[in-house]
């Protein structure tokens, strides 16, 4: 079945098992006619015995209509939710206090305006987990503290980052940690494989630098570029490279400043509505490049839509010093 | 959250209605009210075009597959259920529609024969 949802300030939405469609009322100065039974041409001339007179009751008419349109589940508010609440780890004080934060499966299927499949994708998406029924996101430092324990083992083993054994990790990780939670850190970060019937996980080294920047970002507003690049390339595992374009949707840089610098600004915090994401942009730097602005708008794109198409409709396009750049089509206070 | 399902009437196939579009409106004769009243009749020539008359007018219309069809959704009775998670309404999807016959040419009057004048 289909489901309509949504809460009284919010646009409804029809939910299948794994899509989402914004709701319209479409209205016609025709006149429109239902009939049940009423037959088409080519039914009459299949049928050569019909009679002379059919009587035929209109059902109904009707001037509107509910028109269905694709649209981008609306999971923002998962996040939201789930932020409520975040699990800081087996020691916390918090979690043996009774607290009504806390979602299952169908609490979020009431919640959020997004099919069954949407949700549980965006689950794994931010890498949430359950505990006790309920999903939990990590705390960032509950986050971190896990990580570090196993890249620290990695390094102390000399395993290759591309083969941490998952049943070693268990073994000397499991005195520090809950078994579940090692586990969920290593499908979190790493990409899980069977070799010989053991399982082991080769690490993602793009996830893992661009979690370690973020815990250096968040630390102040702004940061010098070249410091900050030096202190993330010493702060990474072993054998892990740094990149820039690692930190696309998480971080910007400025380098019209000088010295250039780079500060924390998470997709993820900006407004879900296209206009308000346009507006939270521009509010942040007058104009942009297409290769800044991307990783913050990309999320928006319809089904077939192109960043470029979305550029040409919220925003304006202007040359300085040679490079194309955006700006916004408003007056921005 | 408000939510309210949306279910097939159960078991078989669900049964093929069809859309006949005017414009304008229609209007019962004499004040009267529309149920119950006859609209008019439908035919369908040889080449499968639907002529359909209402009063003393003749319209003339075709025959479109619709590109997106409908659904013809029944609200179930009562009141809606209270509690977290319960449904709060329930539509039934009684029948589908794929075909329109859609009049969009001006009614023309029909005037009986005027013999020509000697």
């Amino acid at each position: 079945s289909l489901v309509i949802r949504g809460e009284k300030d919010e646009q409804a939405v029809l939910c299948s098992k794994d899509k989402t469609y914004d709701m319209k009322i479409a209205d016609t100065s025709n006149m429109l006619l239902f009939i049940p039974g009423c037959k088409t041409p080519e039914e009459l001339n299949a049928d050569p015995s019909s009679p002379n007179i059919i009587h035929s009751q209109i059902a109904g008419f009707s001037n509107n209509y509910w028109e269905l349109r694709r649209c981008r589940p609306k999971l923002k508010k998962l996040r939201k939710l789930l932020m409520e609440d975040p699990y800081e780890g087996p020691d916390s004080r918090k979690d043996q206090a009774l607290t009504f934060s806390k979602y299952t499966t169908e609490d979020l299927l009431s919640l959020i305006q997004a099919s069954e499949e949407e949700i549980l994708h965006q689950l794994q998406v931010i890498d949430a987990c359950k505990i006790e029924g309920y999903w939990r996101i990590l705390e960032f430092d509950y986050e971190m503290k896990l990580l570090d324990h196993v890249t620290q083992l990695i390094d102390s083993e000399s395993w290759s980052l591309s083969k941490v054994p998952l049943r070693t990790c268990l073994e000397e990780l499991g005195s520090l940690e809950p078994r579940e939670m090692i586990e969920h850190i290593l499908l979190s970060y790493g990409r899980k494989y069977v070799d010989d019937g053991e399982v082991y996980f080769e690490m993602r080294e793009d996830k893992i630098c661009r979690a370690i920047a973020q815990m250096l970002l968040r630390n102040a507003v702004k940061f010098n570029l070249s410091e900050f690049q030096e202190v993330w390339q010493q702060s990474v595992p072993e054998g892990m490279t740094t990149r820039l374009d690692q930190l696309k949707g998480l971080a910007l840089v400025d380098r019209s400043s000088r010295p250039e610098t780079i500060s924390l600004l998470k997709v993820e915090d900006l407004p879900e509505d296209n206009q308000e994401r346009f507006n939270s942009l521009f509010g942040i730097r007058e104009k942009w490049t297409e290769a800044d602005i991307t990783p913050y708008i990309q999320d928006l794109c319809a089904e077939k839509q192109t960043v470029g198409a979305l550029l040409t409709k919220y925003a304006r396009s202007s040359m300085l010093n040679g490079v194309k750049v955006y700006n916004s089509r408003r007056l921005i206070s | 959250m408000v939510q309210i399902v949306i279910s097939s009437s159960g078991t078989g196939a669900l049964a093929q209605w069809v859309l006949v579009e005017l414009q304008g409106e229609v209007e019962p004769r004499q004040s009267g009210s529309l149920a119950g009243s006859l609209l008019g009749d439908l035919h369908y020539t040889r080449e499968g075009i639907p002529v359909l008359i209402v009063g003393h007018h003749i319209l003339y219309g075709k025959v479109v597959q619709l590109e997106k069809p409908f659904a013809v959704l029944v609200k179930e009775g009562g009141a809606p259920q209270s509690g977290p998670g319960a449904p709060q309404g329930h539509y039934t999807v009684t029948a589908l529609i794929k075909t329109k016959l859609l009049f969009k040419t001006r009614p023309k009057p029909i005037i009986t024969h005027v013999p020509k004048k000697v």
